[in-house]
C-alpha cells in the first residue's frame, strides 16, 4: 500500500470501529429516560402539586398488585397531599388472560369518571372473574353496579382509543424496564415493593424529607 | 491463458488476504458482542428473547476475573485481534501473523472452560455468550488454516 492508501484504510477501520462500537453502547444501555414522566393523560389521585409521585405499574389479574391496592389506596387518603399515585396498566398477558380486557374494562369507566371505583371494584372482585370465560359479562355487571352508562361501557371497553390507551402504559412501563407487577417508581426511581403499609409510608416519607432539605 | 504471467508466490498472499479479512469479521462480530456484554453488566440489565438466563450468566461470580469483567476481556481480545490483522493486512508484519495463527487457540481454550462454566455450574446460558464462544471457535479454526497454509515455523 502506498501511504495515502494506508491513510484511507487506518482511517476508514477506526471509523467503522468507532461508529459501530456507538450503536452497541448505545443499544445495550436503555434509554429510560421520560417513561416515568407524569402527563395529563394518567389515573391519579392526590395532590396534583405534590413533592413525591409514586406510579405504580400494575395488572388487575395479578394476585400481589390486589394485595397491594388496599396499601395504595390508604396511603392516598392518609397521605394525598403530600402524594401523588398514579395507576399504568401493565398487564402480563402471557400469564393473566384476561389482564388486557380488565385493563380495558377500568379505562372505558374511566370514560365515565369511575376509573378508580372500578379499579378498586376490579381488584376487590379478582378471584371471582380470573380464569372466567364470561369476565367481560361479570365486568359489564360491575359498570352497572357502579351506576355507569352500560352501553357506553361495552361500546368504550372494545373503542379503539381504549386499546391504545392500555398499549401505550405498557410501552413505557417497558421502556421504563418494568419486569414484573407491581413495579412502583418513587420520582421516578424504580423501589423495592415495601412488604407493608409502614415501610410504603417510610418510603414516602425519606423521600420527602430528602426533597425538603 | 494468464496463468503463466502471474508469478507463482502472487496467489499466495492473495489468499491470506482474504482469510485475514475473514479474521477481522469474525474478530468484529466478537468484539461488537463482548461490547454490548460489558455495558449490559454495568448498567446491570441485559433483554434477552431467544434463551433465558442472561441476567444470571452476567452477575455471577464467574462473569470477573480479580474485578475486571470478562465480557471487558473478551472486548480487549477481539479488539486485538481486528488490529493485528489490520496491520498484517497493511504491512504483512509477521508479529501480527504469528499472533493471529496462535493467540485465537487460547481463545478457544478459554470460551470452552466458559461455555463448561455456563452449562455446568452456573446452570444459565446467555445468547450472547454463546455467540462469542462461536466467534472465538470460528477465529480458532481460521487460525487453524492460517498455520496450515503457512507450514514453516516463522523465525521470530
Amino acid at each position: 500500500m502506498n501511504k495515502q492508501n494506508r491513510i484511507w484504510f487506518w482511517s476508514i477501520s477506526i471509523i467503522v470501529i468507532t461508529v459501530l462500537s456507538i450503536i452497541i453502547i448505545n443499544a445495550a444501555n436503555p434509554n429510560t429516560n421520560g417513561s416515568t414522566v407524569v402527563t395529563d393523560q394518567e389515573w391519579s389521585k392526590g395532590n396534583p402539586d405534590a413533592l413525591v409521585t409514586l406510579i405504580e405499574y400494575s395488572d388487575f389479574q395479578c394476585p400481589a398488585c390486589a394485595s397491594y391496592y388496599p396499601m395504595i389506596n390508604k396511603l392516598a387518603d392518609e397521605m394525598g397531599d403530600d402524594v401523588l399515585v398514579i395507576y399504568r396498566n401493565y398487564p402480563l398477558s402471557s400469564i393473566h388472560p384476561q389482564a388486557e380486557l380488565a385493563a380495558r374494562a377500568a379505562e372505558a369507566a374511566g370514560q365515565q369518571n369511575a376509573f378508580w371505583a372500578m379499579h378498586d371494584k376490579l381488584f376487590a372482585n379478582q378471584k371471582a372473574w380470573s380464569g372466567q370465560d364470561n369476565a367481560k359479562d361479570l365486568f359489564i355487571s360491575y359498570a352497572n353496579e357502579l351506576g355507569l352508562d352500560v352501553e357506553k361501557f361495552k361500546s368504550d371497553i372494545d373503542n379503539k382509543a381504549i386499546k391504545d390507551a392500555v398499549k401505550e402504559d405498557q410501552r413505557s412501563g417497558n421502556q421504563a424496564l418494568v419486569e414484573g407487577t407491581p413495579t412502583l417508581f418513587l420520582n421516578g426511581q424504580k423501589i423495592n415493593n415495601p412488604r407493608s403499609y409502614d415501610k410504603l409510608r417510610q418510603a414516602i416519607r425519606d423521600e420527602l424529607s430528602k426533597i425538603q432539605q | 491463458m494468464t496463468n503463466l504471467d502471474k508469478p507463482s508466490e502472487m496467489s499466495s498472499p492473495k489468499f491470506n488476504n482474504k482469510l485475514i479479512l475473514s479474521f477481522t469479521a469474525v474478530a468484529l462480530i466478537g468484539f461488537l458482542d463482548a461490547l454490548y456484554l460489558s455495558v449490559s453488566h454495568y448498567t446491570g440489565h441485559i433483554s434477552c428473547s431467544v434463551v433465558s438466563g442472561c441476567q444470571e450468566v452476567l452477575v455471577s461470580q464467574y462473569s470477573e476475573i480479580f474485578a475486571i469483567p470478562l465480557a471487558i476481556l473478551g472486548a480487549l481480545y477481539y479488539l486485538f485481534i481486528i488490529v493485528n490483522s489490520l496491520i498484517y493486512i497493511d504491512s504483512q508484519n509477521k508479529w501480527s501473523k504469528l499472533i493471529l495463527s496462535y493467540l485465537p487457540i487460547f481463545g478457544f481454550l478459554f470460551s470452552l472452560y466458559l461455555v463448561y462454566l455456563m452449562f455446568f455450574v452456573i446452570n444459565a446460558l446467555c445468547q450472547y455468550c454463546l455467540l462469542s464462544a462461536s466467534t472465538s471457535t470460528i477465529l480458532f479454526i481460521l487460525s487453524l488454516i492460517l498455520i496450515k497454509k503457512n507450514k514453516y515455523v516463522p523465525r521470530v
